[in-house]
């Protein structure tokens, strides 16, 4: 809940950032990349696509503090979500003898 | 209007207007509704942040056997119906257009385009779940169903797998249908919660000062599309696509 009202052509301007980044995100897909290229192009567009949702859709750049407080809590748990995770998986068959991938 | 209202100056009604508002809707343990809607927001700020560490698990783990079974991966993400989940994503995106301006007119005391945006909403929602069923009926007809509708041998012969590969192509296709299947449970609840504000705000129950429901749905209904915005890529566009892959 803010105090400034976005216009009516801001939203219309986002959702139309939106649904290009859309299109080129399927684009990308069809272009041969190597490996892991794809989930990189289709992950890097898809964070910018979540900004604009949070920034402008959710209120989140004319929001209080206390919301970017809970936005930046939420992003450090899931870091240590991936974090610790990523650790366990990476690590495995690194030590003799541990039973791993 | 009362005998005794219509001697009031317009002023005078507005305030008491106000003051009638603040009775019903105040809960006593707020200073004024200002404080009450920053309350709401943040509540369901707070939920969100629960459902990032729902979905992040989900979302982690799909990443990291993407990583450990790359090939098997690749290969049951080519077979998912690609068009339709991109023609979903924009459907998506534009039932969050309309709900953020169903909140924007909420804010502005337009009754009538608030009521007409919510309505919009609803339908790209219910658009949504009927791609979204026709898609899983042609998962079911082009055997994507672990545990009853999948032929192992299929893999081997046209994927060129190997037979130790399949059981991940398995575990894809069950985070597929967890995570589409948990998506689609949101945008049940939210198409359950837009038909109930859009009736009360044709009710006319929300004001200038009070619109702190429609302010909430509205960052859940974000939120909902937020996870699609990831789960389009994080399923339907691993592997490389050609045009001859379109299989509607």
């Amino acid at each position: 809940m803010s105090e400034r009202i976005l216009s009516v052509p801001t939203y219309a301007s986002v959702l139309v950032a939106l649904l290009i980044l859309t299109v080129a995100t399927v684009g990308v897909s069809f272009i041969p990349l190597a490996g892991h290229w794809h989930i990189a192009a289709g992950l890097g567009i898809a964070v910018v696509k979540g900004g604009l949702v949070v920034l402008f859709f959710m209120h989140a750049l004319h929001s209080p503090k206390l919301t970017w407080a809970i936005i930046a809590v939420a992003l450090f748990w899931l870091s240590i979500l991936a974090a610790l995770t990523l650790c366990d998986y990476f690590t495995r068959g690194m030590v003799p003898g541990m039973p791993g991938h | 209007m009362s005998p005794e209202n219509a001697l009031l100056t317009p002023a005078d009604r507005e305030m008491l207007e106000h003051t009638m508002l603040v009775r019903d809707r105040l809960e006593e343990q707020y200073h004024d509704l200002e404080q009450q809607s920053h309350a709401a927001a943040a509540g369901m700020w707070v939920f969100l942040a629960t459902e990032v560490m729902f979905f992040g698990t989900l979302f982690v783990s799909l990443g990291i056997y993407r990583f450990l079974y790359g090939e098997a991966c690749e290969a049951a993400s080519e077979k998912l119906n690609w068009a339709i989940g991109g023609i979903n994503t924009i459907v998506l995106l534009i039932s969050s257009f309309t709900m953020a301006l169903a909140v924007h007119y909420a804010r502005l005391e337009r009754r009538k385009a608030l009521t007409t945006c919510l309505l919009l909403t609803g339908l790209f929602g219910l658009c949504f779940m009927g791609l979204k069923a026709y898609e899983y009926y042609t998962d079911y007809v082009e055997n994507l169903i672990p545990g009853w509708r999948f032929v192992s041998q299929e893999w081997v012969d046209q994927e060129g797998l190997s037979p130790d590969q399949v059981p991940h192509v398995k575990l894809f296709l069950l985070f597929y249908w967890i995570m589409t299947a948990f998506h689609a449970l949101h945008v049940t609840i939210g198409l359950c919660a837009v038909a109930i504000i859009a009736v009360l705000a044709r009710q006319g129950r929300f004001t200038r000062s009070y619109y702190a429901p429609v302010d909430v749905l509205g960052l859940y209904w974000h939120f909902v599309d937020l996870v699609w915005i990831f789960l389009l890529p994080m399923l339907y566009l691993l592997g490389t696509h050609s045009a001859d892959s379109l299989h509607l």
